[in-house]
């Protein structure tokens, strides 16, 4: 390893006996087990790690907490990564990402010297004229904007979801958050708590409290010892909060898992995220948060420097300072913003150090060296907000620490209805209006010291274990009033004639960037982070938000709480489409007897939530097939599974009234074992369904329903009888029954093999009889319908009896050959029967007249559903009807469904079925025409696939035995 | 147990070949055949304790509906909960569900002779003379255990429904989603510290809530348990109502 580790306590995170190898931008690294990429690159002395934006400035490690955009890295199958959050791994090749040319050498660097030709909101400006050539840009601008490159041939992980359960759930596990979990865990509450890094303690992990450097250390062990003893406690590192909805529902990730947390009280401990100061160059690698600084000596034992500079706008920068002394950097100067420090202990203790402290001054700017790193910066005296003196003093350094504020962690509060609230005297935002059974505490509310985040995450505690019952003692609302020592610099921004001062890194948006948006009329934070992209990033604004509504504020004379900052939105951190969708549920309904189709041949297709068989064969052989099975049924015999139809129960002394409002036809007659027509239309007299209704008995009908339509049919059913409060009972038992359907001129002769105890004969159980008996000694009903306009039988029984009824028909049929037929086959069948499907042969507005069921409408009934549109739609002529053509070119391309029918250029219908009918030997079909194109002989004109223009002539329906002599034998 | 295979039986679970191909041994139950255990698992009785999954889908079981329902049922001896979404053991061990003020499913017990369902099919339709709806919930519903220590965690993955033992108590009922599933979910009364709970859902759904639930237990080692293995966990007979 190089010398940049730092010894012993230094490095919590790493296990120094595991050392992994890694490459970076295809050069051989080392590292140890528990470093980041970005803590083993630093230990290399590699502190250039991506390229920014716009500019293609160098940028390296700036906050350590996954909070910023100079870590992004590619991973192979990851673009994107943080590398400062990503942990390091044995073998991983990692590469810089928006780089043109190489890390080390971007040409697309030179933009930088013509940022003035790039202002704010350039492509508004510069792209739209003349006409059209935006679209010549957008390729161009997608092209540079891109960042990490997407590994097309990656296979998706295995992500899932977990719902969980909480009385609280505390979210940051800094000192606040784990002084809250043991507050409530000591009710008795069952407690989440969360944090977003590998362990926890939050600040307490690499934060100097004391001048001694031991108080965090000796706090973090006991509080951790103490939660690893509450069995209520359910402590999640590693996890991020993503969001706050409503209810106190919040997902959280870990790993490949998102947790759908429910929790009666949020508690959130999420704390504060330090900010930088905006001078000239201060994104140089080399200028960092103080903070990040400290992470990288306490977490990864990496010496962030060998000669340091500590900006401090507070007390904080010089417990930075003695961090950085006790690993060996030699502190070059404090400087000091504040013209009047009040010193703390920790602050004595560094000056005692002998290090010189410029008080009053700032740094004006960073300056580089050949390789874009930090090498000196220029201090000067602040002579007003935000101006520094003419001259100043050169400090040679290579590590900038910078401790000027902090802004409190909103995000998640903003979520929840927080409001942000600005305090002038303490250049802080603070947060309020917090909604009910949802509290904050620690830094995050304002409190710095660690007495009082501790007393303040208690008291939070208190209060939620208070609401939920656990306990019941009085709580102020606030321990004390927040702190009075702000850790706030009020003015931390120093605008130079150069420019190149960052606001937002993310975006390499400088200080003009931000004024000259709001005087191009863009004087709202909202519009300005839309014209200018502050804060669009992948950053989100956690570092541009504060001083950008600072500059804004300045620059429309308002205050910062009226400026405000952006709505945060969920999720907080980046998150994959993987977590989002977690497993992937398709649940895909199977018949029992699904194997036996499998085992067939079958190809299945889907068929609303059904697998059902589409034909028999080889994929290649489809049509063939399809035609064998149509002559099977026309010629011989053959079996369709039908389970998937839909099955209802109507039930009660009013079930034959009921079905007579609900369906179209009559049923107050319906003589027992026999089955009718039952075509389904809503209010409006549109075809909703159709089926069959058995009556089983004087108040027991068993009605089928269309496969798609059954779950509406019966919705409707219970909707409409809850008006009309009938004595019936309706019951969805679609998956209880399986059906076969047998058919053909041999069907008869198979089925009289296995069913003993009913009379087959045409004259004992007639065309549209329902029958009860066996079928294999299986329970049956049975009812002679003809769908496919020949002899058959449909065979319904219980579910579980499915297979074996399929096993004993083919068994039964074996001596007259019979054949299974599909989808495929039934769609033909009933074609050449001209028999219309609901829901392709008609749409949204098909009404019974049009598609030539009139038939099945019983005008003589005082009411059913849709009577009265239909009477009125009655008394119109129609614009449209169904009717069934036939194309007799043989080398016409047969049309599809949908396929347009025209009238010179003009669209006047429309197909909705048409195959090709191995029975008639040509293509036969349904198509929407108007009236005068209606009568048969009439020819109309499809524009088939490919613009063909085919011509086809209407016939009358059916295609196939118009006598129905097939069907009723 | 016997050799025989689901295949020469008239009712078949949807899921027998699942069994099969995963070494299940069968037992006859209802005049058809159940999983009565698997082979290869040498310790099927804390496999179920720590997290088993049992398909009980060809025992049988029985629905009624109607404003009928609950009265009739009275008369038949049924013992009725107060509320819906509650379940009550009957004498005979059988398991009722109450789904709503007007429809209940009751389950057989996992030892053999339970009357009830028998008794009330053979009275169906006098049920429906009195507006007691028979609902063939043996066919409609595939039914499943999922069994042991990690059953609740187990749910988590897959349902929105708080499972936790001290939330869900013996004797609720969530009529929820399950694998995006709509499910009927019970907790059901074995050994103590063994919870179980009984699941049911559409039976065209079974072999895909089976896949889905045998993927959820991986994580904490579930793996299919028989029926005979579940039936140790239970005293032969329920000594009271739940």
């Amino acid at each position: 390893m190089t010398n940049n580790r730092l010894p012993l306590p230094f490095g919590s995170l790493l296990d120094r006996e595991s050392t992994v190898n890694f490459s970076f931008d295809g050069k051989p690294y080392r590292g140890f087990m528990g470093d980041s990429i970005a803590s083993a690159l630093a230990a290399n002395n590699q502190h250039l790690l991506s390229r920014s934006f716009k500019y293609h400035r160098p940028r390296g490690i700036l906050t350590m907490a996954g909070q910023d955009a100079n870590t992004l890295v590619q991973l192979p199958a990851n673009p994107n990564a943080l590398a400062d959050r990503e942990q390091l791994r044995n073998g991983m090749t990692v590469t810089a990402q928006n780089v043109s040319g190489s890390l080390e050498r971007d040409w697309r660097a030179v933009l930088g010297l013509f940022s003035r030709f790039l202002p704010v909101g350039f492509y508004y400006k510069a792209f739209f004229k003349p006409k059209g050539m935006w679209e010549k840009w957008v390729p161009i601008i997608r092209k540079s904007a891109g960042l990490g490159v997407i590994d097309e041939s990656h296979q998706p992980g295995y992500f899932d979801k977990q719902f969980a359960f909480y009385d609280i759930a505390v979210i940051g596990a800094g000192p606040a958050g784990m002084a809250a979990a043991l507050q409530a865990a000591s009710t008795g509450a069952q407690v989440l708590l969360v944090d977003e890094n590998p362990q926890l303690g939050g600040s307490l992990n690499y934060a100097r409290l004391d001048a001694e450097g031991n108080a965090a250390t000796a706090l973090l062990k006991k509080m951790r010892s103490d939660i690893a003893a509450c069995d209520n406690i359910v402590a999640m590192t590693d996890a991020v909060c993503n969001g706050w909805f409503a209810d106190n529902w919040l997902p959280i990730i870990q790993g490949s898992r998102l947790f759908k947390v429910r929790a009666n009280q949020v508690l959130m401990c999420v704390g504060a995220m330090e900010q930088q100061a905006v001078f000239r160059n201060n994104d140089l690698p080399g200028v960092m948060m103080a903070s990040a600084a400290q992470r990288l000596m306490r977490l990864y034992a990496v010496r962030p420097g060998n000669r340091a500079v500590v900006l401090a706008g507070n007390n904080d920068g010089y417990a930075v300072a003695l961090d950085l002394l006790d690993a060996g950097v030699e502190v070059a100067a404090i400087v000091e913003l504040r013209a009047q420090p009040k010193y703390n202990k920790v602050a004595n203790a560094l000056l005692r150090r002998g290090v010189t402290v410029h008080t009053g001054q700032a740094v004006y700017q960073a300056l580089k060296g050949k390789r874009g790193r930090l090498t000196a910066v220029d201090v000067r005296k602040i002579v007003s907000q935000g101006k520094c003196a003419d001259t100043g003093e050169i400090i040679h350094c290579d590590l900038l620490c910078m401790s000027v504020g902090f802004t409190p962690t909103y995000q998640l509060i903003c979520q929840a209805g927080g409001q942000l609230s600005y305090d002038d005297d303490s250049a802080m935002f603070s947060l309020n209006q917090l909604p009910a059974n949802f509290h904050i505490a620690g830094s995050v509310n304002g409190y710095w010291q660690l007495d009082t985040v501790v007393a303040d995450a208690q008291r939070a505690a208190m209060m939620a274990t208070n609401t939920i019952g656990k306990v019941d003692v009085e709580v102020p609302n606030t321990i004390a009033e927040p702190d009075a020592d702000s850790p706030n610099f009020n003015w931390p921004i120093f605008a130079h004639p150069k420019g190149k001062e960052f606001v937002d890194f993310d975006e390499d948006l400088q200080i003009a960037d931000i004024v000259n948006a709001t005087q191009d009329g863009y004087d709202h934070v909202q519009l300005l982070k839309r014209y200018s992209t502050c804060g669009m990033g992948p950053s989100q604004g956690r570092h541009s938000a504060l001083a950008t509504a600072r500059l804004v504020a300045a620059s429309t004379n308002k205050t910062v709480a009226q400026t405000g900052v952006t709505t945060a939105r969920p999720p907080f951190a980046p998150e994959t489409l993987g977590h989002c969708a977690g497993r992937s549920f398709y649940p895909a309904r199977r018949t029992n007897m699904h194997y036996r189709h499998l085992e067939a041949g079958a190809q299945m297709l889907q068929a609303g939530v059904w697998y059902r068989p589409a034909y028999y064969g080889p994929v290649g052989a489809a049509q063939q097939c399809i035609n064998n099975e149509v002559h099977a049924v026309r010629n011989n015999v053959g079996l369709m599974d039908v389970s998937t139809l839909g099955g209802l129960e109507v039930r009660g002394t009013d079930a034959a009234e009921f079905l007579n409002r609900i369906y179209t036809f009559a049923f107050i007659k319906q003589p027992m074992g026999k089955t009718r027509y039952a075509l389904m239309t809503n209010e409006a007299g549109v075809v909703i369904d159709d089926g069959v209704a058995c009556r089983v008995s004087e108040h027991h009908f068993y009605v089928t329903a269309s496969t798609g339509g059954v779950d509406q049919a019966f919705q409707s059913m219970l909707k409409w009888n809850a008006q009309w409060q009938l004595d019936v009972d309706i019951a969805n038992v679609t998956s209880a029954w399986c059906g076969i359907n047998i058919a053909g001129p041999n069907a008869r002769k198979v089925l009289q093999k296995v069913c003993p105890d009913i009379d087959l004969s045409n004259t004992a159980f007639p065309f549209l009889g329902f029958r009860e008996g066996h079928i294999a000694a299986i329970p049956a009903r049975v009812i002679r319908i003809g769908f496919v306009g020949e002899l058959a039988f449909e065979i319904h029984v219980p579910q579980h009896n499915g297979e074996a009824l399929w096993d004993a028909l083919m068994k039964a049929g074996d001596e007259q050959d019979i054949k299974p037929f599909g989808v495929e086959a039934q769609r033909v069948l009933r074609l050449e029967k001209g028999h219309i499907i609901i829901g392709q042969d008609t749409d949204a507005m098909s009404n019974p007249m049009e598609v030539q069921m009139s038939w099945a409408i019983a005008r003589k009934k005082p009411f059913f559903v849709g009577s009265r549109s239909l009477i009125e739609l009655g008394k119109m002529p129609l614009q449209r009807t169904l009717v069934g053509f036939v194309v007799n070119d043989p080398q016409a391309p047969i049309p599809l469904e949908s396929h347009l029918v025209l009238q010179g250029d003009q669209m006047v219908g429309r197909v909705t079925s048409c195959n090709y009918s191995p029975t008639l030997g040509k293509p036969v079909g349904l198509a929407y025409v108007p009236l005068p194109a209606a009568e048969p002989g009439c020819k109309i004109v499809i524009r088939a696939a490919d613009g063909v223009l085919v011509t086809a002539e209407v016939v009358t329906l059916p295609f196939y035995d118009p006598d129905s002599l097939r069907q009723e034998v | 147990m016997v050799s025989a295979s689901p295949e020469h039986h008239l009712r078949r679970s949807q899921l027998y070949r699942i069994h099969q191909s995963a070494g299940a041994y069968f037992e006859d139950q209802d005049g058809t055949l159940s999983v009565s255990q698997y082979a290869g698992n040498a310790d099927e009785l804390g496999q179920a304790r720590r997290l088993g999954l049992a398909d009980l889908s060809t025992l049988s079981r029985i629905g009624f509906k109607g404003h009928g329902a609950p009265a009739w049922l009275h008369t038949q001896g049924v013992l009725l909960p107060e509320q819906p979404n509650q379940t009550l053991l009957q004498t005979d061990g059988s398991l009722l569900l109450r789904l709503s003020a007007q429809e209940v499913l009751i389950l057989r017990a996992l030892h053999p002779a339970s009357a009830l369902i028998t008794q009330l099919q053979n009275q169906v339709s006098s049920a429906a003379a009195q507006h007691a709806y028979v609902l063939p919930r043996a066919d409609s519903h595939c039914w499943l255990a999922l069994t042991g220590e990690y059953a609740a965690q187990t749910l988590a993955k897959i349902c929105g429904v708080d499972m936790r033992l001290h939330k869900f108590a013996q004797g609720d009922v969530a009529q929820t989603s399950v694998a995006r599933v709509n499910a009927i979910v019970t907790r059901y009364a074995l050994e103590a510290d063994t919870p179980c709970f009984y699941i049911l859902c559409d039976v065209s759904l079974a072999e895909f809530l089976w896949v889905s639930l045998i993927d959820t237990m991986l994580e904490f080692g579930g793996q299919p348990i028989g029926l005979a293995t579940l039936r140790q966990l239970q005293p032969t007979k329920p000594s009271s109502p739940s």
